[in-house]
C-alpha cells in the first residue's frame, strides 16, 4: 500500500497541471521518437535458407542451432498466414525485411558502449550504468539485435542465476538451451513462432537454479532502431524447483514511417513450486493519426507450469504498436499450479489490438485468474480473445475471468471473444465482461471540482486500470500510468 | 475449408434434388433461387470445424449418411392427435408430419379476425408474390450451409400474417411431428411470419416424435415485427432422440416492437439452433430465455446473434445448459452494437451445469461494440451442483437421484419465470423433470 500512495504523490502535480501545460502536452509528439545514428552491420533484405545459414554463421552458432533454425524455416514455408483475428493487416513482404542488424562497434564492457547509445537509453529513462545500481535493476539491453551491455552479472552469478543474452547462452550453456528451447513453443507452433525460430537474432536467457530466489528484478529494454529490420527476439526463462524470478520487459521504438514487424517468442518454464512473474510495458510506435507506420507486434508468449504447485503470472500494459496480436498463455500441467493474466490494452487513432490469454488446465486443482481492461479511443479496435480450457483430468480446476472495456469516442470498437471449453464436471469456470463509456456522472463530478476534462479522463482511466497496475513492479507502474496519459492525449473533446 | 463434397453420401443423396417437383415449382424466380442455393450448397458441402460457426459441432458423421428427399407417405402416417395437445394452448394449430402439412390434424377452421394462417405449400399455389422477397434470399456465409439447403428444398411451412393493430388472443400452435418412414428422411420447412404495426401474437413451436426415426429436419423461420408489434414466441423441442434438427431463425424488430423467446430443448441427437436477431427500429426490445438439458450422447449447439442497430434498444438473454452422461452442450451468444446505436442496453447470461465426467460444455459469449453510449455486459459460468445443497436435501431423506433432479430443475426454472402462460409454464417444468435422468 505504501508503494501505491507514493506513486500517487509523485504524480499529483501532473494530474493537476495548469491549462497552458495541457495545451503544450497536446501538441507533443511521440516522446521516444528519435533515431540514433550509428552504423549498423546488416544482412541484406530477404529470406531464404542461405540467409538463415548466414545469420547463424554471423552469430557463430554451433551446428545443432543452425539445423534447428533450418527445420523451423522449412516448416514455416509450409504454413499459411493466419487470418482469424479481428485485425486488418496489410500484406507483409518477408523478402523486404533485413533479418539481422547489429551495432558495428561491439562493446566489451559498459564503458565501451557507444555514448550515443547510452544517450538513447538515457532519453528513454533506462537505468543503465550507475543509475542501474541506484534503481536496483539489472538490465540486459537489446539495441536492435545484439546485447550491448549486461550489468549486475556478478551479483547474479553469486546467487547462481544465469542472466545473459540468448547468443551467449547458446555458446555457454548449450545443454540448458537444447533442453528447454522450443519445449514450450515448438518450432511449428504457429506462423510467426516458426518464423521467429528460424531467424531470431537475440533475446534474453534466464536460469534460476533450484531453491534460489532471484536477488533482484531482471529487466530488458528492447529497442527497434534501424529501419527495415524486423525484430525477432527469443526469450527463455527457466525457474527450477522452488525458484522465484520477476522479469520486466519494456519496449519503445523511435518513429519510423513504414510498418515494422516484431515477431517475438517468449518461453517460460516453471518446475515444482517455482514462481515466475513476467511484466511487460509495450510502447512501440503506434503509427500516426491516419494509421500510417507503426509496429506490427505479433508475439507468442507461453508459460509452462510443468511442476506441481508452480505459478506463472503475466502482467502486460499495451499502449503502443499499430497492430498488437498476442496471447500470453499458461499451460497448467502440474497439480495445483496457478496461472494469472493481468492486462491493460489501450488503442487510439487507428491502432488495432487483438489480445488476451489462454489458460489450459491439465493438472488437478489448477487455478487461473484473468483480469483484462481494454480502452479504445479514436478510430481504434480493441478485442479481448481468450480461451479457458479444462481437460478431463483437471479435477477441481477453477477459473475466474473479468474483462472490462471502456469506450472513448463514437468511432472505436471494443470486442470480447472468450472461449470456454470444459470437460471436467468438478471445474468451476466464471466469466464476466462489461462494456461502457466513461460515466458522465464521474466526469461531471471532476469537472465541477475544477479538474480539466483531459485530467479527469486520465484519472478515471487510471482508476479503471488500478487492478492491473497493482500487479506491476513500482517503476513500471509509474511508467505505465504516464504512458496511458500520453497515449490518451487528444482522445476527448 | 470443407470436406470434399462430391464423395460424401450426404451430398450424393442430393443428386436428383434438382429435378424434384416441389410446391411452387414453375415460378421462375423461385426455381432460380432454389437452383442457385442448391448449387451453392453442393459446391461448398458441409462446413467443418475450422469454420468458426461450427467449431464445436462436427458434421462428419452426418456427412456419411444418406437421406431420402422427403417422405412420400407423409400424408398417410397415423398420428395420435392427443399427443399434439399442449395444456393451456387451444388456438389454431398447424401440423406437419415429416415436414409435410397435414390438414386432417390441423385446426384452421375458425381463425380470429386479422390473422392469416396457411401452409406454405398452399400459399405458393394461390398467391406466391408476397413470398418472393423472403424466398429468393441467398446465403453467403460459409457457416450458412443448411440455410442454403433449406432454401433449395423447402416446399412447405407456415405463412402467418397478423394485420396491423390486430391482437390475437389465443396462441397459434405449430407442430412438427417426426415419425418412422421408409428409411431416413430429410425434410425442409420454411416459416414466413409477419406482425403488422401494433399487432400482437403468441406463437408456440412444438417439435415432437410419434415413432422412433433418424430423420434430419431443417427449419428456417423469417419473423418480421413491424413498429410496435409484440410477439411471445415459445419453443418446446422434444424431437425424437435419434433425430437431427437444424433450426435457423431470423428476427427483425421494428421501432418500439417487443419480442420474447422462451426455449426448452430436450430432444434430438444432433440439434442446432441459430437465431439472428436484428433490432432495427428505435426502442425495440428482445428478451430471450432458454435452457437445454442433455443426456445420453446428445449434442446441442445454440448460437445467438443479437444486433443492436437503432437508438435506445434493449436485449436481455438468460440461458442455461445442463449436460449429463456423454452429452455435449455448445452455446455462443454474440451481442453486436452497431455504430450509432446509442443508448443500447444489452446483457447476456449463460450458466451451465456439467454433471458427468464424460460430458462437455463449450460456451462463448461475445461482445462486439461500435458505439459508446452503451451498457453491455455478459457473464458465463460452468460448474456443478452445490454439494452443500445436495447434502442438505439428502439429510432430509431425499434419495441422491431425486435430490439432483430437484436442484437441476431449480437451476433451469429461472428461465421460465417470465413465461406468461402459467399452465404452459407448469407443463415445461414437468417436461423438464421427466427428461432428467
Amino acid at each position: 500500500m505504501t508503494i501505491e500512495s507514493r506513486t500517487a504523490e509523485t504524480d499529483r502535480p501532473a494530474v493537476l497541471r495548469d491549462n497552458a501545460e495541457v495545451a503544450a502536452a497536446l501538441g507533443r509528439r511521440y516522446d521516444a521518437g528519435f533515431v540514433t545514428d550509428i552504423e549498423t552491420d546488416s544482412l541484406p533484405p530477404g529470406l531464404s535458407e542461405d540467409i538463415v545459414r548466414q545469420l547463424s554463421a554471423l552469430k557463430g552458432e554451433p551446428e545443432w542451432m543452425t539445423e534447428w533454425r533450418l527445420k523451423a524455416y522449412r516448416h514455416w514455408l509450409t504454413m499459411p498466414a493466419p487470418h482469424w483475428a479481428k485485425l486488418n493487416i496489410g500484406a507483409i513482404d518477408f523478402q523486404a525485411i533485413s533479418y539481422y542488424a547489429s551495432p558495428k562497434n561491439r562493446p566489451k564492457s559498459l564503458d565501451e558502449v557507444d555514448p550515443k547509445l547510452l544517450e538513447t537509453y538515457d532519453k528513454l529513462g533506462v537505468p543503465l550504468h550507475e543509475r542501474a545500481k541506484l534503481a536496483g535493476v539489472a538490465v540486459d539491453a537489446v539495441f536492435d539485435s545484439v546485447s550491448v551491455g549486461t550489468t549486475f552479472r556478478k551479483e547474479l552469478a553469486e546467487a547462481g542465476v544465469i542472466f545473459c543474452s540468448m547468443s551467449e547462452a547458446i555458446k555457454e550453456h548449450p545443454e540448458l538451451v537444447q533442453k528447454y528451447l522450443g519445449s514450450v513453443v515448438p518450432v511449428g507452433d504457429n506462423y510467426f513462432a516458426a518464423l521467429n525460430s528460424a531467424v531470431f537474432s537475440d533475446g534474453s536467457f534466464v536460469f534460476i537454479p533450484k531453491g534460489v530466489r532471484c536477488p533482484m528484478e531482471l529487466s530488458t529494454y528492447f529497442r527497434i532502431n534501424a529501419g527495415h529490420t524486423g525484430q525477432f527476439e527469443r526469450t527463455l526463462i527457466i525457474a527450477e524447483e522452488g525458484a522465484y524470478v520477476s522479469y520486466l520487459e519494456g519496449c519503445t521504438a523511435p518513429m519510423r514511417d513504414e510498418n515494422q514487424l516484431h515477431a517475438a517468442v517468449v518461453e517460460l518454464v516453471a518446475l515444482e513450486q517455482a514462481n515466475i512473474k513476467y511484466s511487460t510495458v509495450q510502447n512501440w510506435y503506434p503509427g500516426d493519426e491516419e494509421g500510417r507506420g507503426g509496429i506490427y507486434n505479433f508475439v507468442t508468449k507461453r508459460g509452462d507450469c510443468r511442476g506441481d504447485d508452480s505459478k506463472i503470472s503475466w502482467t502486460q500494459v499495451e499502449t503502443g504498436s499499430a497492430i498488437t496480436w498476442k496471447y500470453p498463455s499458461c499451460v497448467l500441467r502440474g497439480d495445483r499450479s496457478v496461472g494469472e493474466f493481468y492486462s491493460v490494452a489501450l488503442t487510439h487513432h487507428r491502432q488495432q489490438a487483438d489480445t488476451g490469454t489462454k489458460m489450459i488446465h491439465i493438472g488437478k486443482g489448477t487455478k487461473s485468474k484473468i483480469v483484462s481492461k481494454g480502452i479504445s479511443a479514436g478510430r481504434s479496435s480493441n478485442s479481448y480473445r481468450g480461451l479457458v480450457k479444462v481437460e478431463k483430468g483437471a479435477e477441481g480446476a477453477r477459473n475466474y475471468t473479468q474483462c472490462d472495456s471502456l469506450l472513448i469516442g463514437k468511432k472505436c470498437g471494443a470486442h470480447t471473444f472468450p472461449y470456454m471449453e470444459v470437460k471436467n464436471p468438478s471445474a468451476i469456470i466464471e466469466h464476466e465482461a462489461t462494456t461502457s463509456k466513461i460515466s458522465d456522472d464521474q466526469l461531471f463530478y471532476c469537472l465541477s471540482r475544477g479538474i480539466s476534462e483531459e485530467d479527469a479522463v486520465s484519472m478515471i482511466v487510471d482508476g479503471f486500470c488500478k487492478q492491473v497496475f497493482r500487479e506491476l513492479p513500482m517503476e513500471f507502474a509509474v511508467e505505465a500510468k504516464k504512458l496511458l496519459e500520453v497515449s490518451l492525449e487528444g482522445a476527448v473533446g | 475449408m470443407s470436406q470434399s463434397p462430391a464423395s460424401l453420401p450426404f451430398i450424393d443423396g442430393l443428386r436428383d434434388a434438382a429435378g424434384l417437383r416441389l410446391p411452387g415449382s414453375g415460378l421462375a424466380w423461385l426455381d432460380a433461387a432454389r437452383r442457385e442455393n442448391l448449387e451453392a450448397f453442393i459446391a461448398a458441402g458441409l462446413p467443418d470445424t475450422r469454420t468458426e460457426a461450427w467449431k464445436y459441432t462436427a458434421l462428419r458423421a452426418l456427412g456419411q449418411r444418406r437421406f431420402a428427399l422427403g417422405d412420400a407417405a407423409a400424408a398417410s402416417h397415423s398420428i395420435d392427435t392427443h399427443a399434439l395437445k399442449l395444456p393451456g394452448v387451444d388456438g389454431p394449430r398447424l401440423v406437419f408430419v415429416n415436414g409435410v402439412f397435414r390438414a386432417d390434424l390441423s385446426r384452421l377452421e375458425t381463425l380470429p379476425p386479422g390473422l392469416t394462417l396457411q401452409p406454405l405449400s398452399q400459399a405458393l399455389e394461390s398467391d406466391p408474390e408476397p413470398l418472393r422477397f423472403a424466398l429468393s434470399r441467398h446465403y453467403r456465409e460459409t457457416g450458412d450451409a443448411f440455410a442454403r439447403l433449406n432454401a433449395a428444398l423447402a416446399g412447405d411451412g407456415t405463412v402467418l400474417r397478423v394485420a396491423a393493430g390486430a391482437r390475437i388472443a389465443k396462441p397459434v400452435h405449430i407442430c412438427f411431428v417426426g415419425t418412422a418412414a421408409q428409411g431416413d428422411v430429410a425434410w425442409h420447412v420454411r416459416n414466413v411470419i409477419e406482425l403488422g404495426e401494433g399487432a400482437k401474437l403468441d406463437l408456440i413451436e412444438h417439435h415432437l416424435s410419434s415413432a422412433p426415426h433418424k430423420h434430419l429436419g431443417t427449419l428456417a423461420s423469417d419473423i418480421v415485427l413491424q413498429n410496435g408489434a409484440q410477439l411471445q414466441h415459445v419453443l418446446l423441442q422434444n424431437a425424437g432422440e435419434d433425430s437431427s434438427l437444424i433450426r435457423r431463425g431470423s428476427l427483425h424488430l421494428g421501432a418500439r416492437s417487443q419480442a420474447a423467446l422462451h426455449v426448452l430443448e430436450l430432444g434430438g441427437a444432433l440439434v442446432r439452433h441459430d437465431l439472428h436477431a436484428e433490432l432495427r427500429g428505435d426502442e425495440a426490445r428482445l428478451d430471450t430465455r432458454g435452457v437445454f438439458v442433455l443426456r445420453g450422447r446428445q449434442h446441442i449447439d445454440t448460437q445467438l446473434s443479437i444486433r443492436h442497430q437503432a437508438l435506445n434498444t434493449a436485449s436481455e438473454s438468460i440461458w442455461r445448459g445442463v449436460a449429463d452422461e456423454r452429452s455435449r452442450g455448445v452455446f455462443r451468444g454474440a451481442i453486436v452494437v452497431a455504430e450509432g446505436a446509442d443508448g443500447a442496453d444489452a446483457s447476456l447470461s449463460n450458466k451451465n451445469l456439467l454433471l458427468s465426467a464424460l460430458a462437455e460444455i463449450d460456451t462463448k459469449p461475445e461482445l462486439e461494440i461500435y458505439a459508446d453510449e452503451v451498457k453491455a455486459a455478459h457473464g458465463a459460468t460452468v460448474g456443478q451442483l452445490d454439494e452443500r445443497a445436495l447434502f442438505y436435501l439428502r439429510s432430509r431423506g431425499l434419495p441422491q437421484a431425486e435430490a439432483r433432479a430437484l436442484l437441476t430443475a431449480a437451476f433451469c426454472r429461472a428461465v421460465f419465470a417470465t413465461l406468461p402462460n402459467e399452465t404452459l409454464r407448469d407443463h415445461f417444468s414437468d417436461a423438464l423433470l421427466a427428461h432428467l435422468p
